[in-house]
């Protein structure tokens, strides 16, 4: 916000009043596209408990499909990463997701790009690693960020947490918050965070796909 | 003659649309947008190219949807708080571009003196359209004031009305004005 403060006494406000000119009467229509943006951007919140856009409608007609995957790569991944931690091998792949864009879902930005992340086990920490991306630049005032969702039963968004923001030129690897499972959440997504001091995800994911055990 | 603010059926259906905006009603946005979104995108037009006028009225919207929970309907209206957001962003945008040409030209950064000029042509928006809201009379007397210069005297003559009521009217425009522009200077 500026620092400006507001007009002090009547005065200023005669003057702006005096000031306001043939050009400051004409309003101008925004084009439809506008509202068109805007109504794409806030309607999945109709559907996620977070402003997320949920993860059914990425994928409705394998949802039944994925979701009992999911169950049963939880409890392999759970295995896996129980054997990991015993043998304490640094930078072992655990798990491995593919993520896309949602053309009807996600923000515009995400199109015609893709990434794949490994979830790594490395010096008893666990870590997301991108291992090939084109992720698309952000602009000047947003950044990319990864987030880790977990799902509720319907498909919808329950949780997520933010694993930190990536560099499209530059991705490399983000540690996972300790005390969060990876296992559970299982969703990778990566969204568009414009620098508003918001920390909350803003509803604009580019890429998402579900971490599958190897 | 009544001193005590009237609320106008026009105001009070704002107050009905910006309750439901800050609940998160859905059609409530859209009322919003309908209402001020004019308002917003001259403000970018005037100030960026349409691309990025476009882009930016959108923001201000999609970010004033998200962040409703802090907009508080006590502390002044929704269309000073969009055109204080629709200001920063435009404030940013130019910011970001002209830092992306200063690069491309290898100059040092320098600090262009762009917001007061912004400020103003928010200002000047906020308070024409604040015009627009005025019942007929007031509207017709503010007018005769601010555009046409007339002394208080002379608005009285030419409107057939006592010299008190046009004072009363001005004194009651201006804050009413004022009111409208209050959140736009937090």
């Amino acid at each position: 916000m500026s620092n400006r403060n507001m007009p002090s006494d009547n005065l200023d406000l005669e003057a702006l009043l005096r000031s306001i000119s043939e050009e400051d009467l004409k309003l101008l229509d925004p084009p439809d596209e506008v509202w068109e943006g805007i109504e794409r951007a806030v309607k999945p919140e109709r559907y996620a408990t977070a402003t997320v856009v949920p993860i059914t409608s990425r994928r409705r007609r394998v949802r039944g499909l994925m979701l009992s995957g999911a169950a049963a790569l939880v409890a392999m991944v759970i295995l896996v990463i129980g054997i990991v931690a015993l043998r304490d091998d640094p930078g072992d792949v655990l798990a491995t997701a593919t993520l896309l864009y949602d053309p009807e879902n996600f923000d515009s930005l995400g199109l015609d790009t893709a990434a794949e992340v490994d979830l790594v086990a490395k010096e008893g920490k666990l870590t997301i690693h991108i291992v090939k991306s084109d992720l698309p630049s952000p602009g000047e005032s947003a950044d990319l960020e990864v987030w880790l969702i977990r799902p509720d039963d319907e498909g919808n968004v329950a949780d997520l947490i933010s694993v930190g923001l990536v560099d499209p030129a530059n991705p490399g690897t983000l540690d996972i918050p300790p005390g969060h499972d990876p296992t559970v959440y299982h969703i990778v997504d990566i969204s568009i965070e414009p620098r508003d001091g918001d920390p909350g995800h803003s509803g604009r994911s580019i890429l998402r796909g579900p971490l599958v055990g190897h | 003659m009544q001193n005590t603010r009237k609320v106008t059926v026009a105001e009070s259906d704002s107050i009905r649309i910006e309750e439901a905006f800050v609940r998160g009603d859905e059609q409530a946005l859209r009322d919003v947008y309908l209402k001020h979104g004019k308002l917003v995108y001259t403000f970018c037009r005037r100030t960026l190219d349409e691309a990025r006028a476009k882009d930016v009225t959108q923001e201000v919207f999609i970010s004033a949807w998200r962040s409703r929970a802090r907009y508080n309907p006590a502390k002044g209206s929704l269309v000073g708080w969009l055109v204080a957001i629709t200001r920063n962003r435009i404030i940013d945008n130019i910011r970001a571009e002209s830092r992306h040409l200063e690069h491309r030209a290898g100059n040092d950064p320098i600090d262009l003196p762009i917001d007061s000029g912004i400020e103003a042509i928010g200002d000047r928006l906020m308070i024409a359209d604040a015009l627009r809201s005025l019942p007929e009379r007031a509207r017709q007397v503010m007018e005769l004031r601010f555009y046409a210069d007339l002394t208080h005297r002379q608005i009285a003559e030419r409107m057939s009305m006592p010299l008190g009521t046009v004072k009363s009217d001005i004194r009651r425009s201006l804050l009413r004005i004022r009111r409208r522009l209050e959140p736009a200077y937090e």
